[in-house]
């Protein structure tokens, strides 16, 4: 099992699950981020933390600490 | 008949533009009542109907989890507008679209604005807007609000659907197992308790329920009845689904729009020059990144602050005091005002608000730039590139603007934090950014070092810079931990792609704001600068005052100057002056120079004679750290949107200055004697 923290810029995946409630989970399907969603990692920030990924045409930022909590297969 | 119109749409989808476009010049900006979300309403132009556009905040969804959702979702239940326009960017479509599904079960009349075509069509793709109307149920147009194309035909559009409005039939965005459950829920519903909230549209009220919406349940009494069924709802739509209820509707809603686009979409041919990208690769670039934004930064604070503040500051000086006030006081003499009327009328509104106002060129150029920061969206990458070093702090990475910006003048940058979506870090920002030591402090730092510290003039200075980056952190972890505490709402922002800012938009941003700053120069500062003369010029019998020391001002000096014998300055001359800092803070020196100026040996000798070279940093650290001048708090007022935060804030401006100045001056004094 691996979370979208895992993938490297360049790399992408398909979402299977969020794992977390609230309202961060909310918004982060607000935002498209549903199960079987193809995201790709763009880039990382100069410091290190948040990334920046592509999914559904458009690019989307989100902290690692998210990101470790969307399983992707 | 007054017809009302919504604009509704996601962040960075152009609304501002279109809004722009639709509207003329007669611009209504003011508050949402009870929050700092800014509101804008406009009269549609073009149109034989008298139709008001008002303009909704940009929203991903209809959730109520952001101010701006609620004042959204709100507006659009409760005041029930006669039609929405919903801008979509098409280059962006699929997100965009899932707003449109929400807005749909609101049982409005609505209109699709597929914006940045001009962008889909260079892409080499062509939307069929007769099959998306199929699909979703609302007619479509196609528009391009930067080229300013298909506005007309929207604005003729909203005309005819507003005069003939047209019921339309629920698609069916749901798989029809679901639309089942939803259906019966919605019976149960309106067998059951027929009276919960009976005026919202049907099947918003079903699916919010559903969804256990806190805004929605907030609003029905605690019904135990109500909230089992809800639950068994819930448990059908799961087992059918295998998700959760949240994943469930939000995947089903995607699915539906993926669907429609695919039908809809035809790709021309393929094209794949893309300047926006590689421009974005050479900004971002995980290296060069950093550099790049200080260069910006620095350019910004360059251009505005030194080289226009060079050319405008002086000048309009000169003019205020060598043409204005002269010519004034000449014209009222001729009229035979008395002498009074004249020095309240020159040396205390003049005086005052023309202090202001020398700073409206640098704001000028300042707006232009951060204007274009946010419509490139360049300010999202500012964002994404300071989150990491700002989140240790309470803040976002978006505070950094307001901060850079509050080196020239606290009040636009006060102004700026509202680039900030998060209420809590906004006000955090905005409580913060009067730390940063402001353009008008620095003279004041200038001769007390030239006075006190001649050999490390420079160190001094710059030391001052390094206590006010040093108090904004830790008052912004403290802060973020106390008063302004709540529930981070996380990061996750959107970074749209960079676009040219369209001029016309610049210029009614930077006009709107700049209004502003002038509305409140001609009312707060001016009543504010009426009193400050009269404290000023009378003494406490309201005879006119034959030496300064004699005023009411000089006397509340005199009052409570005690406060600042701890910090080593406490005699009436500094208090004084601080009091009239409040005004503006250039007015210390010149204070002091006017209250000193009999002394022998000129202003530093006499200076030397009020300040030991600690109570000297002690003041100036004083000066530095306190509440900024009144033009600023009235901002902050503004922006905090309440008294209990502004109060707060004071307090906290005031005591911190007082204890980090006691501490100085206690310290210092123990050891240099």
């Amino acid at each position: 099992m691996f979370t979208l923290k895992d993938l490297r810029p360049g790399q992408k995946a398909c979402v299977d699950s969020i794992v977390v409630e609230g309202i961060m989970r909310r918004k982060l399907m607000d935002m498209g981020v549903t199960p079987g969603v193809e995201i790709e990692v763009n880039k990382t920030a100069p410091f290190g933390d948040p990334i920046e990924v592509r999914l559904r045409g458009y690019a989307l930022s989100l902290r690692k600490k998210d990101a470790q909590n969307i399983i992707m297969i | 008949m007054k017809y009302k119109v919504a604009l509704v749409g996601n962040p960075n989808s152009g609304k501002t533009t279109l809004f722009n476009c639709l509207t003329g010049s007669n611009l209504y900006v003011g508050n949402w009542p009870g929050v700092t979300v800014e509101k804008k309403e406009g009269d549609l132009k073009n149109t034989s109907e008298n139709i008001t556009l008002v303009d909704l905040p940009g929203i991903y969804s209809l959730a109520p989890y952001s101010m701006d959702e609620i004042v959204s979702r709100n507006y659009l239940l409760e005041d029930t507008p006669d039609l929405i326009i919903n801008i979509i960017d098409a280059s962006n479509i699929e997100r965009n679209l899932y707003l449109s599904t929400q807005l749909m079960e609101l049982d409005c009349p609505m209109i699709g604005a597929l914006n940045m075509m001009d962008v889909v069509e260079k892409k080499g793709i062509s939307l069929d807007i007769e099959s998306l109307k199929d699909s979703f149920g609302f007619p479509f147009i196609e528009i391009s609000a930067q080229k300013e194309t298909g506005i007309d035909e929207l604005i003729q559009m909203v005309t005819e659907n507003i005069k003939h409005p047209k019921k339309r039939e629920m698609p069916k965005i749901f798989p029809r197992e679901i639309a089942a459950i939803l259906k019966e829920f919605d019976e149960l519903l309106q067998g059951k308790y027929p009276h919960i909230l009976e005026h919202y549209p049907m099947a918003f009220r079903s699916i919010k329920l559903i969804e256990k919406d806190e805004e929605v349940l907030s609003k029905i009494h605690e019904s135990f009845g109500l909230l089992e069924d809800i639950y068994e709802t819930r448990k059908k739509i799961e087992s059918f689904s295998g998700h959760d209820v949240d994943s469930a509707i939000a995947d089903y809603r995607y699915r539906f729009i993926t669907e429609s686009v695919e039908k809809a979409t035809k790709i021309v041919r393929e094209n794949t020059i893309d300047f926006q990208g590689k421009l974005d690769k050479v900004l971002m670039n995980r290296y060069a990144a950093l550099p790049i934004f200080f260069l910006f930064m620095f350019i910004i604070y360059y251009v505005s602050i030194t080289l226009v503040g060079a050319y405008t500051f002086g000048a309009i000086e000169w003019f205020i005091n060598e043409v204005l006030i002269v010519n004034v006081a000449q014209i009222l003499v001729n009229l035979g005002a008395a002498s009074w009327l004249i020095s309240m009328i020159t040396d205390g509104v003049i005086t005052g608000v023309g202090a202001v106002l020398t700073f409206v060129p640098q704001l000028i150029v300042l707006f232009i730039f951060i204007s274009i920061l946010e419509d490139s969206g360049y300010m999202a990458r500012v964002a994404f590139m300071m989150d990491r070093v700002f989140r240790r702090f309470g803040l976002s990475g978006k505070s950094f603007i307001p901060m850079v910006v509050g080196l020239g003048c606290s009040v636009p940058g006060i102004m700026a934090t509202r680039t900030l979506e998060n209420e809590r870090e906004r006000k955090l920002t905005a409580v913060l950014t009067p730390f940063i030591s402001c353009g008008a402090k620095m003279p004041i730092y200038v001769l007390l070092a030239s006075v006190f510290f001649t050999a490390n003039q420079t160190f001094l200075v710059f030391s001052l810079y390094i206590v006010s980056l040093f108090t904004v952190f830790v008052s912004g972890f403290i802060l973020s931990k106390t008063w302004f505490k709540g529930a981070d709402s996380g990061y996750l922002l959107e970074i749209p792609p960079l676009r040219l800012p369209k001029l016309k938009n610049t210029v009614t941003q930077v006009w709107q704001r700049i209004k502003e700053f002038l509305i409140r120069a001609g009312t707060i500062i001016f009543a504010a600068s009426v009193v400050l003369w009269f404290l000023q010029s009378y003494t406490f019998g309201f005879q006119p005052v034959q030496s300064p020391d004699q005023s009411m001002l000089a006397s509340f000096g005199k009052i409570i100057a005690p406060i600042f014998i701890p910090l080593g300055f406490g005699n009436w001359v500094a208090s004084v002056a601080l009091l009239t800092g409040v005004a503006a803070k250039e007015m210390i020196i010149s204070t002091m120079s006017v209250l000193l100026s009999g002394a022998n040996g000129g202003f530093p000798a006499a200076l030397s004679q009020v300040f030991t070279p600690v109570s000297a940093y002690s003041f100036v650290i004083f000066v530095l750290l306190a509440s900024p001048c009144m033009a600023a708090l009235a901002t902050m007022k503004k922006e905090l949107g309440n008294w209990k935060d502004f109060i707060f804030a004071l307090a906290y401006q005031l005591g911190l200055a007082y204890g980090v100045a006691l501490i100085i001056y206690q310290v210092g004094s123990r050891i240099f004697g």
